[in-house]
């Protein structure tokens, strides 16, 4: 099933998948052609998108767009739904080691626009719920909630709130007032220990007040005991030590892929489907045994094209550090058609990226990894982590992605920039991608082609 | 020294008894006066904090991280500024003792900042004092609300947080002047502080047929009042004015009785239990505020006030319409259309009629 590695549209994969097919290809029960996704799905955008062509990719992709499908099944087989929002990566640790739970993230709905090309109007009937265009495209989330037609309504919703972002903050709000009660916990605004003050060390090579630790961990221990609840079983802490250990092991994998690919000559995997694989550690697409396995498929070719120097984007590709997760998917693969490569990123969620440590006891463990999150602390933290980043991929510039409407945005951009600049002095971009960014590629284009301009003229 | 607070729930109790000046930043001099920041997204609140920050080089800022906007807006003068900036941790859960204990905490760590700035440690009493002091105030406030004309109430509150002060015109019986705490010196008055309560015939009273409305939302700084005035000429009257630092941030001295030892704790508590906002989750306190009073004064429509970039109180127009069956105009601060408003607002009174 070895091919050359390389890029295929929608209409390519129809025959790779028929090559593979007859090659003796094996799939997962989820597997399948990727067209099927378009003419029974409506996820329309596929048909503007480049896929890898390995059948590791095939994997990938069938598991992320199945995940409704999956998440309705689980509930017909009597599974409990659980709703986590906006921590992105912490309750599902706790959720997937209790039996009969089933954690997702609705926010990951806010892709649903983009897959669809709008063709759900989940945006415009967000406008009718009074969340219009100001907020992010999380807001899609609001009215899939309420048709039903997406995910299955969960059992219970458990929110990370305080030091999260406005938009979202306000759209689990407005949800709870539409009759979906939600178990609130806090996330403080994280902060550096004063001195002499007790402080502990977070995954990230990050510090905090053991205060702060201490009521997260408290919270942490009222959200185990919803879940607890919700399985008939106690989440003791051998239990969770044991949840913690199986997302080590996918985080692991992550971080082995992430190296591998990022600091490669060439690209031996291309930018949209590493963006898919990092998607997975922050509640694995909703089936932790399936993720170990579906990266660990991406790993073995990843390897195994690095072995031959087989790249799907070239040695002379600019090296990209990326911030913020695209609305559109199809940026990424914009980024490469206009010369450009991932080698690194930060998209939102490095906390569900590090090991959670497991010499500690695993509920303060699990405290510390959810208070690395990069948006619940200082801007010039994440930007320090974004240097120390760039450094390990050797990036030569810093593309920052606006998110449409998100609070954080106003301000981080700049204060990254500053930050970049002046440690590393790479040039840096910030550029905003809409749901369906096909009306922008003009400006995008100048913008992002204007970047690997300056970007090979320092060469 | 001076040190300005931008949330209400940030006790100017608890700056007062460590001997450096509280400054609540809505009628503070020049503030929130530059023209709105046209960076996209940008709250000009928060914006208008920063430049504060920037600008009062011989004062201290206390930032609050309720909101995306401050918290970020924070981070960058963090790093010029930073002996003289603070951020505090509010929590936004209220229903945890882990809430009480983040609050708590940062009271403590406020304390420590504000002594690094040249202050003391309160001396025993000082706190329950001042408790009483400010509470006494605030009841006082409360008590106008009831004849007090909406834009010198604005005023008033104003004032008290940004003095601990209380000016109210001299109106239909109510002692006046009445002032507590300490009068404010020349360098912070506000440029248009004087402003002079409406006397019977005088064409600025609302006439009796004036329509009732409640103006609910974000921070209301001096230079946006004049929204009052135009609410005022467009034949509306503000009988509950739940805006940031309006009659929201005012809770009623119920504690007073258990003051003394436990001063501190019933600092924290009182704060956290009367803390009544939008970004609280769940922010059902201050629908449950609302509708007593909204029902009790019988007001006919809520214009929502906000600054453009807010989603938390933005999100809140649709659920406010549906939770109390009243009209609810969206208003927001834009100086690109400066007729836009009244344009809305006339409507608004218009289809009220």
């Amino acid at each position: 099933m070895t091919s050359i590695a390389r890029k295929l549209s929608l209409d390519e994969w129809d025959a790779r998948y028929e090559q593979l097919t007859r090659a003796g290809l094996r799939e997962p029960a989820y597997g399948g052609p990727l067209r099927r996704h378009v003419l029974l799905e409506g996820d329309l955008r596929l048909r503007q998108l480049r896929f890898d062509n390995s059948a590791a990719a095939l994997r990938l992709w069938n598991f992320l767009l199945t995940e409704n499908q999956r998440l309705h099944a689980a509930r017909a087989q009597g599974e409990k739904i659980i709703g986590t929002m906006k921590d992105l990566g912490t309750v599902p640790v706790m959720a997937y080691v209790l039996p009969g739970l089933r954690a997702f993230y609705p926010d990951g709905a806010w892709w649903t626009p983009c897959l669809m090309e709008c063709s759900d109007g989940l945006l415009q009937q967000a406008e009718q719920l009074g969340i219009d265009a100001s907020f992010c495209p999380v807001r899609a989330m609001l009215p899939a909630f309420q048709n039903g037609e997406h995910f299955p309504r969960p059992d219970a919703l458990i929110c990370s709130t305080g030091a999260v972002c406005d938009d979202f903050s306000a759209i689990a709000q407005r949800l709870e007032k539409m009759g979906f009660p939600i178990v609130w916990w806090e996330m403080p605004r994280r902060r550096p220990p004063d001195p002499d003050e007790p402080a502990c060390a977070l995954p990230g090579e990050l510090c905090a007040p053991q205060v702060q630790v201490d009521c997260v961990r408290t919270e942490l221990e009222r959200v185990g005991q919803v879940l607890s609840g919700l399985a008939g079983q106690p989440l003791d802490t051998g239990t969770l030590a044991r949840g913690i250990r199986k997302a080590n092991e996918v985080r692991r994998l992550l971080a082995h892929l992430r190296r591998v690919v990022y600091t490669s000559p060439g690209a031996p995997l291309p930018a949209l489907e590493l963006l898919v694989a990092e998607m997975l550690a922050i509640h694995f697409c909703s089936d932790q045994e399936e993720t170990v396995g579906v990266l660990t498929d991406l790993l073995a070719e990843a390897e195994a094209r690095l072995q031959r120097k087989q790249y799907v984007v070239d040695e002379a590709a600019v090296r990209v550090f990326w911030v913020n997760p695209v609305a559109d998917l199809r940026a990424m693969n914009l980024l490469e058609d206009w010369g450009g490569r991932v080698c690194g990123s930060d998209y939102m969620f490095t906390h569900a990226l590090d090991l959670i440590p497991e010499d500690l006891p695993p509920l303060e463990a699990l405290a510390r990894t959810a208070l690395a999150d990069p948006m619940v602390g200082s801007t010039r933290e994440r930007a320090c982590r974004i240097v120390t980043d760039c450094r390990a991929g050797r990036a030569e510039a810093v593309v920052i992605s606006r998110i449409p409407g998100a609070s954080h945005c106003a301000r981080e951009g700049a204060l990254i920039r500053e930050t970049v600049r002046a440690d590393l002095g790479i040039p840096t971009i910030e550029l905003e991608v809409p749901p369906i960014c096909d009306a922008m590629l003009p400006t995008l284009a100048s913008r992002l082609q204007a970047l690997m301009e300056t970007v090979r003229a320092r060469r | 020294m001076e040190v300005f607070y931008t949330s209400p729930w940030v006790p100017p109790e608890w700056i007062k008894a460590h001997g450096l000046e509280p400054r609540g930043v809505w009628l503070a001099r020049d503030f929130a006066c530059e023209p709105l920041p046209l960076a996209a997204g940008v709250c000009a609140f928060a914006n208008a904090v920063v430049r504060l920050a920037e600008r009062q080089a011989g004062s201290a800022v206390i930032f609050t991280s309720h909101c995306d906007q401050l918290r970020r807006g924070f981070d960058t003068v963090a790093g010029a500024a930073a002996p003289r900036v603070f951020l505090f941790n509010l929590p936004v859960t209220w229903q945890t003792p882990v809430a009480e204990r983040i609050f708590a905490d940062e009271l403590r760590r406020l304390g420590r900042f504000l002594v690094g700035l040249g202050g003391h440690a309160p001396a025993p009493g000082d706190v329950a004092e001042l408790m009483t002091e400010y509470s006494q105030a605030r009841q006082c406030l409360l008590d106008a609300v009831a004849w007090c004309p909406a834009r010198e109430y604005a005023e008033a509150v104003a004032r008290f947080h940004l003095d601990g002060s209380v000016n109210l015109p001299p109106e239909r019986g109510c002692p006046q002047p009445q002032r507590y705490g300490q009068q404010h010196g020349d360098d912070i008055l506000p440029r248009a502080a004087t402003s002079v309560a409406a006397a019977p015939g005088d064409s600025r009273a609302p006439g009796p047929n004036a329509i009732p409305l409640a103006l609910v939302g974000g921070p209301l700084p001096e230079s946006q009042m004049p929204l009052l005035d135009a609410i005022e000429k467009g034949g509306g009257r503000v009988v509950l004015n739940a805006t940031e630092a309006g009659e929201r941030s005012l809770w009623p001295a119920s504690l007073l009785v258990q003051l003394q030892d436990n001063a501190f704790d019933l600092l924290a508590r009182g704060y956290l239990a009367n803390c009544v906002d939008v970004f609280q989750r769940p922010n059902t306190r201050l629908y449950d505020w609302l509708r007593g009073r909204l029902a009790a004064r019988q007001v006919r429509g809520i214009v929502l006030w906000h600054y453009v970039g807010c989603d938390l109180w933005r999100a809140e127009a649709q659920p406010m319409r549906e939770a109390f069956g009243l009209p609810v105009l969206l208003l927001d601060a834009d100086e690109t259309a400066p007729n836009r408003n009244t344009g809305r607002l006339e409507a608004f009174l218009e289809s009220l009629r």
